[in-house]
């Protein structure tokens, strides 16, 4: 097999979906980091923001990417309403309660989904897209898209966390909630603004993967599993180790067909979850032991 | 708290008890299927083709002396734990006196197993593909109008062989349903056709990106793709990265490919190269009629399983209509009313079979997805065509042998 | 008439009930009191499923057994070989804590799925396998009603004379200062392992029993059912379904496990019978709705019920204000 054809057909849509499990990935490891608990909806709210995009594309007539900033503001709002009315009460009990109450709130969502939109497979343009050659790479523009939005979106939270009060609140909220709250950092807004990131996050997910294949009621849920995956592999509270988990997932998916058969390809991120948690228990980068 | 909990349990059990009271001497049919769950896309689909079945009867005179024909829609979710939860209720709260469904042969297994085989009800699957079906020990309750997987499969392996595909690799789902086909259709196009498969890998559904998997298919040269999968599920994926990428110049589906999705999402023009196999009877007139009804309905008849998700409604209804009401003498009845002897009832016909039946003269059901003569196994030998992608969607490109 | 549906009906759910209670206990054992995050409970109810299934049936081609043993032989093996699968799995996974065994066992479940679904000489593949004896199943001098109704109620009686016996077992255990050690390592590891407790040792005990009973869930569910299929293996219906109803009946509580199986199976199964009520014409809608409701129930019942149905029981030293509320 020759160079070209391994960056062509395994690297390259091992980045793209590397890069669509990454978005999810960087929503996870916030939730871990500062509500500390697992999210189960995730999957589910990523499916509803791309259905709300599908739905202004239809509606306005719009490219995906315009509709992206509206799925992004109105899943935020749907996940900052989410928490006002079932997480808050659940704050001071035992985490797994409200790990329980996300998986409530997953068929909720799928529920809603299933009955707005219906069961049928959806796409946000009909047709198909054959890629561009450059210089004997073979990629699609909407793949180039998803790669720069991902780094474009993830480098902007990071920018936001470092540089901003309010993104070093929430810092501060990841390393040590006790010290954080005695120096007087409002944990209601922080808990508020994690949420506003973390639907934007599953929004923009949700919009790739529905640009990159097709949109179904299932597809998030689908997804869950390897984005956890991505996550606690990149090190739980490290954006940068959610992206570089979230690549690792999505190549090593890929490649895993040239050594294993292909039925096994969806358990090629739990192997290497696996193996990284004994050699390593926090993460490719080094995250919070939970 | 408890007592808000207990307030609550007591609400469902006024429910059930309500639903328990017929509203009037409505005959029931259970209509299960995998509503929520992996096949969400393909179930309303298939329960709207057999609803329309009861609906033809209830126009056309009901069942009895005039009874309505009313489907008690349930979820099996396509698993064995809501498809036998689903089975319990239809049987036991809603009083069905057979079932249609349901959709997936794991949940058909389970509810035939702990279920209708010990209440001794009728069920006949439109979907249930799984060869272990025909194995089950159901005191001849349990039938089905989607042929096992067998017959498909090796069907299709000689119509390609004489259209002359000579080299393929095969791409399948993970599932009874892909595994059993492509088995078949192996089995017959290698070692009875000698035709040469270069590739052959099963894959898991709902990931988003298969580019690798058809590269590694694509190593041996062929030039054709077998895809059994569904089609608007994991299979329309596959068919796009494959024909975006271009590893392969013509691709060939099940039936479970015939799929209005794949036209509608990637576009006719696309699919120049693309044929499917789908169940039709010998003579497809039955098949235009059950089209023309179902469009009269807002129905796709291109969905998958449409045709013989209408067929084994009405069979069904058939057989209670034979059986008198009696719901012990069903699965005999349903042996009778399509067993290729007797004056030819097509879909839709349901006036002029009630006056046959009523006539004690013998009736032979020839439906939408073929003629549904029973063996002893509750199974029936399926006739097929191959379709190609034309100008109004599917058109048959050939019959298959 | 009427009545003898329901009847059936009420059967049916109590055995399924049963069937899950039993998972639930192991779960239990698993949460409640060593702590241990299992979310792999689907893994070990397809082993233990599976182990019955090739031990009872006859034999066939294609595939390792069956090897026509009575159904307790089954289920015994059944038992054994879920343990045996927890042994190594524990050995490595439980030095991770909470949520990271959380998402190792769920892994380990997934992988555990795509095994049974992919190696047919094992298990038979994606067909599943069907055929399995159901015990007291067959009555032949009845007419056909009664004899299903007794074939239900045989089959109950059984499922309730095991999960008897296994809750009988655990209560006991529980009570012994086997328990007690337990709960000290789960509510502080440090104190327990300077008072010179295995801890590792006594947590891997608690995985292998838990996953044994989760083990004779499986077995339960697939003589029950005739059949066993990859589409049982989901997670959602055999793993999260467990922990919804262990948590919402109230974890570190033997009979709320029990309690939550109930309560939760009943509101999964009849939710179907009320949302039934609405237009014909909503009938695909109404299943969706339902899951809606099953979610929002959930929330309702955690919202103003969090310690569980029935809150874990104070023994021995009441000083401790809240045992069991505050681990994650």
């Amino acid at each position: 097999m020759d160079f070209l054809e391994l960056i062509n057909f395994y690297v390259i849509p091992g980045i793209v979906l590397g890069s669509i499990y990454a978005l999810g990935a960087v929503g996870i490891t916030l939730v871990f980091a500062i509500l500390r608990y697992a999210h189960l909806a995730h999957g589910d709210l990523a499916t509803l923001g791309a259905f709300i995009a599908l739905a202004v594309v239809t509606g306005l007539g719009v490219s995906p990417l315009v509709a992206l900033p509206i799925a992004i503001i109105a899943t935020a709002a749907v996940a900052v309403g989410i928490d006002k009315v079932f997480y808050e009460h659940l704050r001071e009990r035992p985490k797994i309660v409200t790990v329980m109450a996300s998986l409530g709130i997953a068929l909720m969502i799928r529920a809603v989904v299933q009955v707005v939109w219906g069961v049928d497979t959806e796409t946000y343009s009909r047709g198909i897209v054959r890629p561009e050659n450059y210089f004997g790479l073979r990629i699609r523009d909407r793949e180039i898209l998803t790669v720069i939005a991902m780094i474009a979106l993830v480098g902007g939270l990071q920018l936001f966390l470092t540089r901003s009060k309010w993104g070093k609140a929430m810092r501060a909220m990841s390393d040590n909630p006790n010290l954080a709250l005695l120096s007087g950092i409002d944990n209601k807004k922080v808990v508020m603004l994690t949420w506003v990131i973390v639907g934007g996050l599953c929004a923009a997910s949700g919009v790739f993967l529905g640009l990159n294949t097709e949109l179904k009621s299932m597809m998030g849920w689908q997804m869950l599993l390897p984005m956890f995956a991505a996550a606690i592999l990149g090190g739980v509270g490290r954006i940068e180790g959610a992206v570089l988990g979230g690549l690792v997932v999505g190549i090593a998916e890929e490649l895993s067909v040239l050594v294993i058969p292909s039925e096994y390809k969806a358990a090629m991120a739990f192997a290497i979850l696996l193996f990284m948690l004994l050699v390593r228990p926090t993460g490719l980068l080094k995250g919070k032991v939970l | 708290m408890k007592t808000k909990i207990l307030a609550l349990a007591a609400g469902l059990m006024t429910a059930t008890a309500l639903a328990s009271v017929p509203a009037k001497a409505d005959v029931k049919i259970g209509l299960l299927g995998g509503i929520s769950g992996p096949i969400a896309a393909m179930a309303p689909a298939m329960i709207d083709a057999a609803q329309l079945a009861f609906q033809q009867v209830n126009e056309q005179g009901g069942i009895g002396d005039g009874e309505k024909l009313v489907g008690v829609v349930g979820d099996s979710a396509c698993n064995p734990q809501n498809g036998t939860d689903a089975a319990t209720k239809a049987v036991n709260i809603e009083g069905v006196i057979g079932v249609v469904g349901p959709h997936c042969s794991g949940a058909v297994l389970a509810a035939a197993g702990s279920v209708t085989i010990p209440a001794g009800i009728t069920m006949i699957t439109p979907s249930g593909t799984s060869p272990e079906i025909s194995t089950l020990d159901d005191k001849g309750t349990v039938f089905r109008t989607v042929p096992s997987d067998d017959y498909q499969g090796r069907a299709l392996a000689r119509t390609l062989k004489e259209q002359g595909y000579e080299k393929v690799a095969v791409a399948y789902l993970n599932n009874d349903y892909g595994t059993g086909l492509a088995n078949a259709f192996k089995a017959e196009f290698v070692d009875e056709l000698s035709g040469e498969i270069t590739q052959f890998a099963a894959h898991e559904e709902g990931k988003a990106s298969y580019r690798s998997n058809l590269a590694e298919l694509a190593k041996g040269g062929a030039d054709t793709l077998v895809i059994f999968d569904y089609g608007d599920g994991t299979g329309l994926t596959i068919l796009r990265q494959a024909l975006e990428n271009g590893f392969f110049d013509k691709f060939v589906g099940g039936d479970g490919m015939k799929s209005e999705a794949v036209i509608n999402e990637l576009g006719a023009e696309n699919l120049a190269t693309f044929v499917s196999s789908s169940p039709v009877g010998e003579q497809s007139e039955s098949l235009d009629i059950f089209n023309e009804a179902f469009k009269g309905i807002g129905g796709d008849p291109d969905a998958i399983f449409a045709t013989t998700s209408y067929d084994a409604a009405f069979l069904l209804a058939l057989a209670v209509e034979k059986a008198g009401g009696k719901k012990e003498d069903v699965a005999a009845a349903m042996a009778e009313v399509s067993n290729g002897e007797g004056e030819t009832i097509r879909p839709g016909e349901w006036k002029k079979a009630k006056e046959l039946i009523a006539a004690g003269k013998a009736i032979d059901y020839k439906g939408a997805a073929g003629d549904h003569n029973f063996d002893e196994k509750g199974d029936v030998p399926g006739t097929y065509a191959l379709w190609e992608v034309g100008a109004n969607g599917f058109e048959v490109l050939t019959e298959m042998k | 008439m009427e009545y003898l549906g329901l009847l059936n009906y009420a059967l049916f759910m109590a055995i399924f009930i049963g069937i899950y209670a039993l998972l639930a206990l192991g779960l239990n054992i698993q949460w409640g009191f060593a702590g241990l995050f299992n979310a792999g409970i689907a893994g070990f109810f397809a082993v233990g499923a599976y182990t019955s299934a090739i031990l009872t049936t006859e034999h066939a081609d294609g595939r390792i057994g069956g090897f026509d043993m009575p159904f307790f032989v089954g289920w015994i093996g059944a038992m054994i070989a879920a343990a045996l699968v927890a042994w190594p799995i524990g050995k490595i996974c439980l030095r991770f804590r909470s949520d990271y065994l959380a998402i190792a066992s769920i892994g380990i479940a997934e992988i555990i799925r795509l095994v049974v679904k992919s190696e047919a000489v094992l298990t038979n593949g994606a067909r599943g396998i069907s055929g399995i004896p159901r015990p007291a199943a067959e009555f032949p001098s009845m007419a056909q009603e009664t004899a299903y109704l007794a074939s239900q109620a045989a089959y109950l009686a059984i499922v309730v004379v095991v999960l008897v016996a296994a809750y009988l077992l655990v209560e006991r255990q529980f009570n012994a200062p086997w328990g007690r050690m337990m709960r000290a390592i789960r509510d502080n590891e440090g104190a327990a392992k300077a008072m010179g407790k295995d801890v590792e040792f006594r947590r891997l005990q608690a995985f292998i029993f838990g996953s044994a009973l989760m083990g004779l869930g499986g077995a339960l569910f697939a003589h029950f059912n005739r059949s066993i299929t990859p589409e049982a293996i989901d997670p959602m219906v055999a793993t999260f379904l467990v922990w919804i109803m262990l948590i919402l009946g109230g974890s570190g509580n033997n009979r709320g496990a029990i309690l939550g199986a109930a309560v939760v199976w009943i509101i999964w199964s009849m939710s179907e019978i009320a949302t039934d009520r609405l237009p014909t014409e909503y009938a695909i809608q109404a299943k969706y709705i339902r899951l809606f409701l099953i979610g929002l129930m959930l929330q309702l019942v955690l919202r103003f019920r969090p310690e569980g149905l029935l809150p874990e029981p104070l023994r021995g030293d009441r000083r401790a204000p809240k045992s069991g509320a505050d681990h994650t």
